[in-house]
């Protein structure tokens, strides 16, 4: 039996034990390895940054490259998706296959630099696409983008999409991402709330509805006003939920549209040609695509919602990519055969041990720094994430304008000074703390991070903490009621800005603070922040808030998130970048991809 | 006789409101709610969300509601699948998960008979000590490690089947005998334990010392009375088949019920949860009454009253 056949079965005595941890756990599927709330990942940034791009190996000029006669890519996208309306859309497996089936009026490139896509340029105030105030966006759009029937693609399809994305009756989940626009947050509150219910009349209803700060000028142009300046809002116009729709299909089909391929119609590369509920989706190249021909003919989009199922496929031949599982990263990395088919990548991911910023004895900075400087990062990164990932000492992830690699390094480990800041905070003896608990989703590698974690705590600074696993909606619950001491938490970029990073998280009050931090400092610095149109100003104030957080410590930043990925050596032109949808590693250049003989 | 079913039948409906009131209640008191997700979605958006699904209204109405809907054949709409009736994702997931659970059951009842007869007819010979033997490693091997074996074995190393998926013969192979091996176990230990019972009763000595050919007595007298006690375990296990094995379901990928039900759980889908439970109840339901037929027809003695 050869080497890898042998690793196979290594593999799968892994699939064994991680299928049932689990399978029997209760929920769904295993998750991937990382508790990750992350959604989505669009990208954007007019920045330069330093790329993410990992492409595949970059091909020493072959000397002849014979393509496959069947260029049929297998993919898993690790489960059905929930919708796949773009409008309404906000799981990953949506994007992933939305991605291939629409474009929007922007895009980003491998750099993660905003380009062009159904509009004609990025707006800039230089070329009068942004207003001298910074409130109007006008898109010029390309007149030759058809949909996939042929019919061309227009500036009120643009509206319409952004209509469908408000209206309050669609309850899309990204709809609040849109509120800096005009209008948009009166119409998509319309209906009040369960404390105030409100019941406009149609009448005021399409007043709201008419009031929303979106319009097609003619064709070929389409207008976005905005309540104030947002230097950030050409990254919201690149994602999913404002791609077109088609009003004469969804008014006449209704909401199954996304169902029937005949339906179905996007503008992107590839087109639906079948949705097997929880099984597959198949698209094929769009013939009436207007950029980049795609190569291959033919993606068949898999939801196998186990990654060791996945991957077993994957070394039997049935896919072409695979993620891997983290018990099985080692002996692949030692097989020389598997070795040369990882493909690594970074992923716009950081992932933190959140304190309760309320409750002692987290409201103390010194012990919230204390706890954060007792944590071997470098030994977790080898030891528990077999060397996937990065220590992480500050918020925003390497790949994303406004990562700081030099912040927050104060944190390195170091038990005498961690002790020292614990004394100064009043707790000489460790002991005469009030009890400790960490609270995590008892899913993936969530219990062994938590058991990672208390080692630390124990070990470096003499703290017993209680570990307590939590169904992970119950988690969610009681994270989102701060009813808890610790607890994990990951963030994934919707767009790479800062602004979709610090403001959510460590603004007073944001949706997404769940550690009760404040710092008012820090939110009228990044108020100002959000919009500032100079693009260096508005990077400088970036820098300083996330300062501010690291310093005051309200969370310890644990590590920032890669992607691992196996990719059989036929398969040409993949290119990842930091925002592809975890689901579909390199979904964005997909149009790219081709096959060898194999 | 059909004053019995007609009273069996119409016992039904009070069980399945009774679970449904449970279930429902449960559901509810269960910490965590479908929006309770670790990015935290804004509060107007969880407005709107709870606006369409009828989440707004008091609890009472809601079940009321659902009650209703449900007496119309309607069981509401999906959260996770979103807008996707529930009714659609059960009539799509039940066929394939009752097909998957009938051939676990042929693998049961196929492997499991012959083998529990066997060993009757052979006790203590190396007949007997093989089916011990599979009758033990069945009993003890977890489904998912069998289904593991086979996926190496079968899949990965000699590519005779496909690791997973659903659609064609070859991918049900190996799903229904990771599901059906234990249960075969199960039916050999029991056919056989029940077979030598019999034999040693009256009637069949009497049977011999009369001159019958004993493929008469086999089938005639023993196997139909040996059977009873099999058929009694095999309607709860047809049940537990046709309602699905989530981790077989996961581990094949098979696009079944038992895959999405307790996805559903996790989601907290209430409706798909509540759907699913009903279905389910109905299932097994229906699955003891035929049970109960069959007593009749392999024990004249039995009577419906």
């Amino acid at each position: 039996m050869s080497r890898s056949k042998v690793l196979s079965m290594i593999v799968m005595v892994a699939f064994v034990l991680s299928t049932l941890g689990g399978a029997l756990s209760g929920c769904a599927a295993p998750p991937p390895p990382t508790p990750t709330p992350t959604k989505a990942a669009p990208p954007a940034a007019p920045v330069a940054t330093p790329t993410v791009a990992v492409a595949a190996t970059p091909t020493p000029a072959p000397p002849k490259e014979e393509l496959a006669a069947d260029q049929h890519l297998r993919v898993n996208i690790a489960g059905e998706p929930p919708t796949l309306d773009p409008n309404l859309s906000s799981w990953d497996a949506s994007i992933a296959v939305e991605s291939l089936v629409f474009e929007g009026l922007l895009k980003f490139d491998k750099d993660l630099n905003l380009v062009p896509a159904v509009a004609k340029e990025v707006p800039t105030v230089a070329n009068g696409g942004i207003s001298p105030d910074g409130k109007v966006y006008t898109f010029k759009l390309r007149n030759d983008v058809k949909w996939s029937d042929g019919k061309p693609v227009t500036a009120k399809d643009f509206v319409y999409g952004t209509m469908r994305l408000l209206d309050p009756k669609n309850a899309a989940e990204y709809a609040s991402f849109y509120y800096t626009i005009v209008g948009a947050e009166e119409y998509n509150t319309a209906l009040g709330t369960k404390a105030k219910p409100k019941k406009p009349t149609d009448e005021e209803l399409a007043k709201l509805r008419a009031a929303v700060g979106v319009k097609a000028l003619d064709d070929y142009t389409f207008q976005v006003t905005l309540k104030e300046p947002r230097a950030s809002f050409n990254s919201l116009a690149a994602l999913w939920a404002m791609y077109p729709a088609r009003e004469d299909i969804i008014s006449a089909k209704g909401e199954r549209w996304t169902d029937d391929p005949a339906t179905y119609i996007g503008n992107g590369p590839f087109k639906m040609t079948e949705w097997v509920h929880k099984d597959h989706i198949t698209v094929v190249a769009n013939p009436n695509y207007y950029g980049e021909k795609p190569k291959l003919q033919k993606i068949t989009l898999l939801m196998v919602t186990d990654i060791n199922a996945d991957y077993a496929a994957y070394l039997a031949g049935e896919r072409e990519i695979a993620r891997v599982p983290l018990a099985t990263i080692p002996s692949v990395q030692a097989d020389p055969k598997m070795k040369d088919q990882i493909r690594r990548g970074p992923r716009l991911a950081t992932f933190a041990l959140q304190f309760n910023n309320k409750k002692p004895p987290f409201d103390n900075v010194k012990v919230r720094q204390a706890f954060s400087m007792a944590v071997d990062r470098e030994a977790f990164i080898s030891k528990i994430r077999r060397g996937v990932g990065k220590p992480a000492y500050s918020w925003i992830p390497p790949g994303m304008p406004g990562h700081q690699p030099d912040l927050g390094l104060q944190y390195k480990l170091n038990p005498q000074k961690a002790k020292e800041l614990l004394k100064e905070a009043g707790y000489a003896d460790p002991k005469s703390l009030p009890p400790v608990a960490l609270q995590y989703a008892n899913t993936g590698a969530n219990p062994i991070m938590a058991e990672f974690a208390q080692a630390q705590f124990k070990d470096n600074l003499g703290v017993e903490v209680k570990l307590e696993p939590l169904e992970p909606a119950e988690f969610s619950k009681r994270i989102n009621a701060m009813n808890y001491q610790m607890g994990f938490y990951g963030w994934g970029a919707d767009y790479p800005d800062p602004d979709n990073w610090l403001p959510e998280l460590f603004g007073t009050d944001a949706g997404n603070n769940h550690t009760g931090y404040s710092n008012p400092k820090l939110d009228e610095l990044m108020k100002k922040a959000i919009t500032e149109p100079d693009e260096k100003k508005r990077l400088q104030m970036w820098a300083e808030a996330q300062k501010m957080v690291v310093d005051d410590a309200p969370v310890i930043f644990f590590f920032y998130d890669e992607r691992f990925i196996v990719v059989k050596p036929y398969v040409k032109g993949l290119t990842l970048t930091g925002m592809d949808t975890t689901a579909l590693p390199g979904n964005r250049y997909m149009n790219q991809v081709y096959l060898l003989k194999h | 006789m059909l004053k019995y079913i007609a009273r069996r039948v119409l016992w039904i409906f009070p069980v399945l409101i009774a679970v449904s009131l449970i279930t429902f209640i449960l559901m509810h008191l269960v910490p965590g709610g479908p929006w309770d997700r670790e990015k935290a979605l804004a509060p107007a958006v969880i407005e709107n969300l709870n606006r369409r699904y009828n989440l707004d209204k008091p609890v009472w109405e809601q079940y009321l509601f659902f009650v209703w809907n449900a007496a119309h054949g309607d069981l509401g709409v999906s959260y996770t699948s979103q807008d996707r009736s529930v009714t659609s994702i059960i009539m799509e997931g039940f066929p394939i998960t009752a097909t998957l659970g009938l051939a676990a059951l042929g693998v049961a009842i196929g492997i499991g008979l012959p083998f529990g007869i066997a060993a009757s007819l052979r006790q203590n010979s190396w007949i007997d000590y093989i089916c011990l033997v599979f009758a033990t490693t069945g009993a003890s091997t977890p489904n998912f490690v069998l289904a593991i074996v086979l996926i190496i074995v079968l899949a990965v190393v000699l590519h005779l089947l496909p690791t997973s998926g659903w659609g064609s013969p070859e991918q049900i192979i190996m799903p229904a005998i990771a599901l059906g091996y234990g249960p075969a176990a199960l039916v050999a230990r029991l056919t056989r334990a029940s077979m030598l019972e019999v034999i040693r009763q009256d009637y069949v000595r009497t049977a011999r010392a009369k001159g019958l050919m004993e493929e008469a007595i086999l089938f005639g007298h023993i196997l139909k009375n040996a059977l009873i006690p099999v058929v009694t375990i095999l309607g709860p296990l047809a049940a537990y088949f046709i309602t699905g094995s989530f981790i077989i379901e996961t581990m094949f990928s098979v696009p079944g019920i038992g895959r999405m039900f307790v996805q559903g759980i996790g989601a907290r889908d209430y409706a798909l949860i509540l759907g699913a439970t009903l279905f389910y109840s109905f299932i097994v339901a229906l699955a003891n009454l035929a049970v109960d037929f069959i007593y009749g027809f392999l024990d004249p003695r039995i009577r419906y009253t």
